[in-house]
């Protein structure tokens, strides 16, 4: 079980990819519904049978998921639990849309969403799946209809990139790369006329490396956006806010693996002079079994194969009660016991949720 | 000059960023001198495998290996100045804060500057490269595949001038058997799997490439030894022993050849890596 701020609404789930933070997200979900929050799970590309579990669509639409009975005394099933998978094709011309609604005709954005640049980037390139996610989490808290959010974060190699998502994407509608490629007459100013010399030069270097077309594409994407730059950025930094909001709290979900604990514990001192809100560090698939073993099996490694591995998992569990001490005194530490593969069903999600043990 | 380059590419947490790692020193010991690259802008190795620092610029890691990180920015910055030549006309494209976002949103760009590194040797383009063999430690499956298709796509937008010629170029030492290699790692779970079976037919449909596949973190031990465990123990460890059994079948069924890779029981790398190396030589690679 976890214990949450009271004044928090959003859940964002943090870590690199093969931690089981999915299947985390979808607990954290079931556990904080059957506590009477009406609550949802965003996740991107949940396994199949997590996706059966939560009857969970790939169409970017928000389904209700039935939760299992509510065994704790005084508690009834007051809570609603809700669950979408994101459609990163459709966050980001809802974005696109949104942001030019009032500023744009709707010609001028459909041409914008078939320039080929734009085809690109709202597509799986780097960065911008962690930006559509971060676009629907806002969407969803914005409209007030969820006492908790939950995000499952995109699997990535390094979790600073999600969280670089907006900083990265906000660069693309800034006024000073949009104003290179306007040509319209109030950029004739004797300032802006000086300021276009150098433009022009890097312009022609670039045209040079790359070739016309590509300049006339860029051109293009750029020359569609200028208009609605600014609300498209308010729209950015809305979203960066959030994610510094006092009402965001965040959950590094991590394994028993020791490159793993060294960059959790690296994460969590960096992460919070950066002014998120990182509460807590979640140590996954934790093997329970060990503890049961009888010790002369876990002191015997060249026996046997399996000795060795038991005597592997072992050190691994002590390494991890030596790491806790270095956690920051500001974040809880639980851990979580791994279960057998082939049972994942909203139960057992809710088991999942019951068996999260505090460290710290 | 780069004779062949080796893509490790896997989903996340099945230890690509080792076999990479495991590969570099196969291959250097087969007298060949290698580069192991990394694709990210944090580096993995750096904590991974204990060095002071990776840079752009290799460093020595082991005799015959040295490692390095490249980023999509870095690749395009060293190929323009070796392209622009003029270095003021150079300081005046990059040293500016606009470029350097323009660079970091121009969709493929990157991607494309990357392998244009990569395959700068024989296509005889760039600075020369003093190694027999590039690993490259890719990115995880589906920005993989991204990086893969960015010369065709730019090929495709920008049919005119040197980027297109040159992205066509790029493309085809990609698609050149005897240049290319790529290598898939995979853990026995279900996710991993199934990435893993859609990747090979992506690449064998889009690339007719048909990488190397290695099954890694196998626990190996035998049921036998498990039944004398009590219950909680065994119910455990012989879902997971099924779970690499079904691992092994799928990939057979689908007539995938791989490479198994046991769990090294130690928390060292070197000591896993030197584990490792001796099962790759003892594999068909």
């Amino acid at each position: 079980m976890i214990t949450l701020k009271p004044e928090t609404k959003t859940l964002i789930c943090i870590g690199t990819g093969g931690v089981g933070k999915t299947t985390m997200a979808a607990s954290f979900g079931v556990g904080q519904a059957l506590a009477g929050k009406k609550v949802l799970v965003l996740t991107i590309d949940p396994a199949k049978r997590l996706a059966q579990a939560l009857g969970l669509k790939p169409d970017g639409h928000l389904h209700q998921v039935k939760l299992p009975k509510n065994d704790k005394a005084g508690l009834k099933n007051s809570g609603q639990l809700w669950s979408c998978v994101i459609d990163h094709q459709m966050a980001f011309e809802n974005f696109i849309r949104d942001g030019a609604k009032g500023v744009a005709a709707d010609e001028e954005i459909n041409r914008l969403l078939k320039n080929k640049l734009y085809l690109q980037l709202s597509g799986r390139l780097s960065g911008s799946q962690e930006f559509t996610s971060l676009l629907t989490l806002h969407r969803h808290v914005a409209s007030n209809e969820f006492d908790l959010v939950i995000l499952d974060t995109p699997p990535a190699q390094h979790t600073w990139s999600f969280l670089k998502a907006p900083e990265k994407i906000a660069q693309l509608f800034n006024e000073g790369v949009t104003s290179w490629f306007r040509q319209d007459a109030e950029s004739q100013s004797v300032f802006k006329k000086i300021l276009n010399v150098g433009t022009t030069q890097v312009l022609k270097a670039l045209e040079s490396l790359t070739g016309s077309e590509f300049i006339k594409e860029l051109s293009a994407f750029f020359g569609a956006i200028q208009r609605w730059q600014k609300p498209l950025e308010t729209y950015v930094m809305n979203c960066h806010r959030l994610l510094i909001s006092p009402h965001t709290e965040f959950f590094l979900v991590t394994g028993l693996d020791p490159s793993r604990l060294k960059e959790a514990e690296k994460l969590s001192r960096e992460i919070r002079t950066q002014g998120y809100r990182l509460t807590s560090v979640v140590i996954n698939r934790v093997p329970e079994w060990l503890a049961d073993v009888p010790q002369f099996i876990k002191n015997n490694p060249n026996e046997n194969r399996l000795n060795q591995v038991i005597h592997y998992y072992q050190s691994l569990e002590d390494q991890l009660q030596l790491r806790i001490q270095s956690f920051t005194s500001q974040q809880t530490v639980y851990k979580c016991y791994e279960f057998s593969q082939n049972t994942e069903h909203v139960q057992q999600l809710k088991e999942n949720y019951d068996h999260i043990i505090r460290l710290s | 000059m780069v004779k062949k380059a080796h893509f490790v590419t896997g989903k996340g947490g099945v230890g690509k960023s080792l076999v990479a790692a495991l590969l570099a020193r196969f291959y250097s010991l087969k007298s060949q001198h290698v580069l192991l690259t990394e694709l990210s802008e944090i580096s993995f190795y750096k904590d991974y495998l204990d060095l002071s620092e990776i840079q752009y610029k290799p460093t020595a890691w082991l005799p015959n290996v040295d490692i390095s990180q490249w980023s999509g920015a870095e690749c395009l910055k060293e190929y323009a100045l070796h392209l622009l030549k003029i270095k003021k006309l150079y300081e005046l494209f990059f040293e500016n804060p606009v470029t350097r976002s323009l660079v970091q949103v121009a969709p493929g760009l990157q991607e494309l500057a990357i392998l244009g590194k990569v395959t700068s040797s024989p296509r005889k383009h760039g600075p020369p490269m003093d190694y027999d063999q590039l690993v490259i430690d890719s990115f995880a499956t589906g920005h993989f595949l991204n990086l893969l298709q960015a010369p065709r796509a730019m090929a495709e937008t920008i049919q005119f001038g040197p980027m297109g010629e040159q992205s066509r170029s790029i493309d085809s030492w990609i698609r050149n058997h005897d240049f290319t290699t790529v290598h898939v790692v995979t853990i026995a779970e279900e996710l991993p799997i199934t990435e893993t079976l859609e990747m090979c037919e992506s690449l064998n449909k889009q690339f007719q490439i048909q990488p190397k596949i290695y099954l890694n973190k196998l626990l190996n031990i035998s049921k036998k030894d498990v039944l004398k465990l009590d219950a909680k123990a065994q119910d455990v460890l012989l879902s997971e022993l099924e779970g690499e059994d079904k691992a092994r079948s799928t990939l057979k069924k689908n007539n995938l050849e791989f490479i198994e890779l046991p769990l090294v029981t130690n928390l060292e790398t070197t000591q896993i890596l030197d584990a490792l190396l001796n099962t790759l030589k003892g594999s068909s690679l």
